[in-house]
C-alpha cells in the first residue's frame, strides 16, 4: 500500500476524475504491480491455507443436516445457538478459563522468578537456564507420554515418592476433581522456561544507570523491583500474557494423549470439544460454529492486548 | 477495490495451480492400491504389516499394494472419511469392527455382496469361513460390508503366584462374580487403610470403558444395544444396573478395585508390576503380558453372573465407497489373501489377536504355536459364547454418553441408578436424528 500511494497522488489531482477512471486504475495498477508480484507467493499460500480454510469454516457453520440421510440445508445461526446451548461446550469453556488462569498466572510468575534469579550471566546461571529451558524442547506429545507414566496410579513415579506421605493414593488422571490440575501442572512445567526467555530479554532493557541511582538513593531490592523493574517489564508482561492465553486455547496435545477430555469431560477444553464435534460426532456444522466462536474470542482478545500495547508504545 | 483485486489474483492463481495439479496420471502397469492400517497395540505391528504386503506384491505382479499407517482406530476413521470427502478414498481399510454400521449409515462403504457373487460364491459360504460371533459386525441389513481381519475378546488375567500365596488354586480360576469377588478380597493386601495390592483392576477410559461395560452387562444376561437396529441402546436396564453396581461395589464396598477411571495401559502396567493381582483386559494384550510378566500367570473366561458371554473387539477389512472398479477388484484380491487361513494364522501369532478364519487353527504352524502357548487357546474357546460389539448410529458419542456416567460412579460422585438414567437420556438424545429417519418416520 505504501508503495502504491505516492505514485497515484499526482494522477488523481491533475486529471478530471470521471473520464480518467480507467486510466487512473491502470496507472495505479501498473505502478503497484511490482509490489503485488512480490507479495504474490505469500498471498497464494495465505489464500490457499489460511483465508480459504477460514472462509470454508464460515460457510460450514451455516449448514446442517436434520437427519443422517437428509441433504445439507442452510440454517443460519442455528449451529451457533446449538453450540452455546450444549452443556459440554459451556463446560469446556469453564474448564478452559480455569485452565488459562491456572496455567498463565503460575507459569508467568515462575518465569519472572527464574529470570530475576538468573539475570546475571555466569557458568552456573547458564547451566540453570538451560535446565529450565529444557522442557520447551520436548514436544508436547512426548512430554505427555512421559507424564502418563509419572501419573500412573499406584506404580507411577509420583505415587512412588509422594504416595507414601498421603493417606490415600490419588488417581491423578482418573479422578475428575484432580485431572484438570494434573494437566495444568504439565503446561506450567513446559511453558515457564519459555516465558523466562522473554523476561530475561526484557530485563536487559532495564536501564543500568537508573538502577544504580536507585541503589545510591538507598532503595532496597523490593523497591527496585516494584518501582523500576516491573514497570520496565510491562510490555514483556503484555506480550507473554497474550502468548500464554493463546497457548491455553491452542495447545491440547496433552489432553489428547492423556485423558481424551475425560474422566466425565473434566479435562475437556474448547479445542478438544471442536475435535470431538468434527470427528466423533461427525458434525461439521457444530464444529465450525464452535471454531468461529473461539476464533472470535481469541481475535478480540489479541486485538485488545495489542491495542493496549500500541497505545503504550505511542504514549512513551 | 484493493481487496477484491487481491482476492481475484489469489483465486486466479489458486485455480491455475489446481488445474496444474490435476494432470491425469496415466494408469499403466500394475493396479496401484492403498491399504490404510491402524496400529492399535504397539509399534511392531507396522513392521509386520510391511512384511505381509511385500509378500502379497511379490505374489501378485498385476497389483501394487501400498500399506499406509494411519494411527489409532479413531485416527483411521478420520483419515478414511477425509479421503472419501476429498474424492480419493483408499482401496481398502482395516477398520475398527464397530465403526462399520455408522459408516454404512453415512453411505461410506462398498457393499461386498457383488464381489462375493462375482467369485461364484455365496454370502453364506463366504461368511462360513469365519467364527459365527464375528458375523454380527460384518453384516448390515443382510449384506456383507466387512471381512474380519483380527479380533479379540476380553479375558480375566490372574497372577498365579499371588493366587497360590493367598491359598487359591490358579488352575481353578473364578467362574462366577461371587467367586471373583471372593478371590479379589483374598488377593487384596492392606497396610492400615492403605491398599498395597489390589485384588482386581478393570480398565475404564474412553473406548475401553464401554467395552468393559458391555462385557459385564452381557455376563449379567444383558445386551447393551439392539444388534438388529442402530437406533437403540439399553443403558437403563436391570442387567446393566447390576453390572455397574457390582463394579462400583468392588471399588467402594469391598475396596478391592482401585478407585477412579484407569486406562488400559495403566491397568496392564499395574498387573505386570504386581500391584494388581487380577485384571480384565483384551486378548490383544496377551503377547505383551507373555513377554513382560516375571511371574506365572493364567488367563480365564470372564466370570458370569447370569451367563457366559463376551463382546468381540478388533477390526475388519472394508472397501470405502467410491473406489473405481479395477481398484475394487484388486482390493478384493488383497482382502481375500489377507484373510486366508495361512496369512490369518501368521498375523495372529505376530500380534496376539485371534485369527477370525476358523481354518487358520488347522494350519500346522498354528497347531504347533498353540501347543507351545496354551494360553492363546482361551480366547478362541471363549469365542463360542462371544457376541457382536456394540455398533449404533454415532457409535462413539453414544458410547461416551455411558462412559462419562460410569466414570462418575467409579469416582463415587453418582449412584449407579441415577448415572444410568442420565446415560440413557443422553444417548436417546444423540440417537434422535437417526430414529426420526427410521423407527419414528411413520406413513
Amino acid at each position: 500500500m505504501s508503495l502504491a500511494e505516492p505514485a497515484t497522488l499526482p494522477v488523481a489531482t491533475s486529471a478530471p476524475p470521471r473520464l480518467n477512471i480507467l486510466k487512473r486504475f491502470t496507472t495505479r495498477f501498473r505502478t503497484s504491480l511490482p509490489a503485488y508480484l512480490l507479495l504474490l507467493p505469500s498471498l497464494i499460500f495465505l489464500a490457499l491455507f489460511t483465508y480459504g480454510a477460514m472462509g470454508r469454516v464460515v460457510i460450514d457453520a451455516l449448514y446442517q443436516r436434520a437427519t443422517p440421510k437428509a441433504p445439507l440445508r442452510f440454517v443460519g445461526l442455528d449451529n451457533i445457538t446449538a453450540v452455546l446451548a450444549d452443556p459440554a461446550f459451556t463446560g469446556a469453556v469453564v474448564n478452559n478459563l480455569i485452565y488459562a488462569l491456572g496455567t498463565a498466572v503460575p507459569s508467568i510468575g515462575l518465569a519472572l522468578l527464574f529470570a530475576l534469579a538468573l539475570a546475571r550471566t555466569n557458568a552456573v546461571t547458564s547451566a540453570l537456564r538451560a535446565a529450565l529451558f529444557l522442557p520447551v524442547l520436548i514436544p508436547m506429545v512426548a512430554a505427555s507420554a512421559l507424564f502418563l507414566f509419572i501419573f500412573l496410579p499406584n506404580v507411577g513415579l509420583l505415587d512412588y515418592y509422594i504416595g507414601r506421605l498421603l493417606p490415600v493414593l490419588p488417581n491423578w488422571l482418573g479422578d475428575p476433581d484432580i485431572a484438570l490440575y494434573a494437566i495444568m501442572i504439565i503446561t506450567i512445567w513446559k511453558n515457564a522456561g519459555y516465558y523466562m526467555l522473554f523476561f530475561l530479554a526484557g530485563l536487559q532493557s532495564v536501564p543500568e544507570d537508573v538502577m544504580e541511582a536507585a541503589h545510591l538513593d538507598g532503595a532496597g531490592p523490593f523497591s527496585r523491583l516494584r518501582y523500576i523493574i516491573l514497570p520496565e517489564l510491562k510490555p514483556t508482561f503484555l506480550f507473554v500474557i497474550v502468548i500464554a492465553t493463546l497457548n491455553a486455547v491452542t495447545q491440547v496435545d496433552h489432553v489428547f494423549v492423556m485423558t481424551k477430555g475425560g474422566p466425565s469431560n473434566a479435562t475437556n477444553l474448547v479445542l478438544f470439544y471442536i475435535y470431538q464435534q468434527a470427528v466423533e460426532h461427525y458434525d461439521i456444522g457444530m464444529a465450525s460454529a464452535a471454531t468461529l466462536l473461539t476464533l472470535a474470542a481469541l481475535m478480540s482478545l489479541t486485538a485488545l492486548s495489542f491495542r493496549t500495547m500500541a497505545k503504550r508504545e505511542g504514549g512513551s | 477495490m484493493l481487496f477484491s483485486r487481491r482476492l481475484m489474483l489469489g483465486l486466479a492463481m489458486a485455480g491455475s495451480m489446481a488445474s496444474a495439479l490435476a494432470v491425469p496420471a496415466m494408469a499403466e502397469g500394475p493396479t496401484e492400491i492403498d491399504l490404510f492400517f491402524p496400529v492399535p497395540v504397539d509399534g511392531k505391528l507396522a513392521r509386520d504389516m510391511g512384511t505381509l504386503i511385500k509378500e502379497f506384491n511379490d505374489g501378485h505382479p498385476d497389483i501394487k499394494a501400498t500399506a499406509v499407517y494411519t494411527g489409532s482406530y479413531d485416527d483411521t476413521l478420520i483419515k478414511t472419511r477425509a479421503s472419501i470427502k476429498a474424492g480419493k478414498p483408499p482401496s481398502a481399510v482395516i477398520m475398527s469392527a464397530n465403526f462399520l454400521l455408522d459408516m454404512q449409515i453415512e453411505n461410506e462403504l462398498t457393499n461386498l455382496d457383488g464381489l462375493i457373487a462375482a467369485d461364484g460364491s455365496t454370502k453364506e459360504k463366504f461368511l462360513g469361513q469365519f467364527f459365527p460371533a464375528l458375523h454380527g459386525n460384518a453384516v448390515i441389513d443382510r449384506s456383507v460390508y466387512g471381512v474380519p481381519f483380527h479380533n479379540s475378546t476380553p479375558l480375566l488375567y490372574i497372577n498365579a503366584d499371588k493366587a497360590k500365596e493367598a491359598g487359591l488354586d490358579p488352575s481353578k480360576p473364578p467362574q462366577t462374580w461371587a467367586e471373583l469377588t471372593d478371590w479379589a478380597k483374598k488377593l487384596t493386601k492392606r497396610d492400615g487403610d492403605k491398599v498395597t495390592q489390589w485384588g482386581i483392576a478393570i480398565p475404564c477410559a474412553y473406548d475401553y470403558c464401554g467395552w468393559m461395560m458391555e462385557t459385564l452387562t452381557m455376563t449379567n444376561g444383558g445386551r447393551y444395544y439392539n444388534e438388529e437396529f442402530g437406533g437403540e441402546v439399553y443403558y437403563d436396564t436391570p442387567s446393566m444396573l447390576g453390572a455397574l453396581t457390582w463394579w462400583n461395589d468392588l471399588v467402594s464396598k469391598h475396596k478391592v478395585h482401585p478407585p477412579g477411571a484407569t486406562p488400559g495401559p495403566a491397568v496392564s502396567t499395574s498387573f505386570i508390576s504386581g500391584n494388581a493381582a487380577m485384571m480384565m483386559l483384551s486378548t490383544g494384550s496377551l503377547t505383551y503380558v507373555r513377554e513382560n510378566a516375571k511371574f506365572n500367570y493364567k488367563v480365564a473366561f470372564i466370570p458370569r453372573n447370569v451367563r457366559n458371554a463376551v463382546p468381540i473387539g478388533g477390526a475388519s477389512l472394508i472397501i470405502p465407497a467410491g473406489v473405481e472398479a479395477d481398484k475394487q477388484k484388486a482390493a478384493w484380491t488383497l482382502i481375500k489373501w489377507m484373510t486366508s487361513p495361512e496369512k490369518s494364522a501368521w498375523w495372529s501369532r505376530a500380534t496376539g489377536y485371534f485369527a477370525p478364519n476358523m481354518a487358520a487353527y488347522k494350519t500346522p504352524d498354528m497347531v504347533e504355536f498353540l501347543n507351545k502357548n496354551p494360553d492363546a487357546k482361551t480366547a478362541v474357546e471363549q469365542l463360542d459364547v462371544a457376541k457382536p460389539w456394540f455398533a449404533t448410529y454415532k457409535t462413539v458419542p453414544v458410547r461416551k454418553n455411558l462412559e462419562d456416567e460410569v466414570m462418575l460412579v467409579l469416582n463415587g460422585k453418582k449412584q449407579p441408578k441415577e448415572a444410568l438414567v442420565a446415560a440413557q437420556k443422553a444417548a436417546d438424545e444423540t440417537l434422535k436424528p437417526y430414529n426420526a429417519e427410521t423407527s419414528l418416520k411413520l406413513p
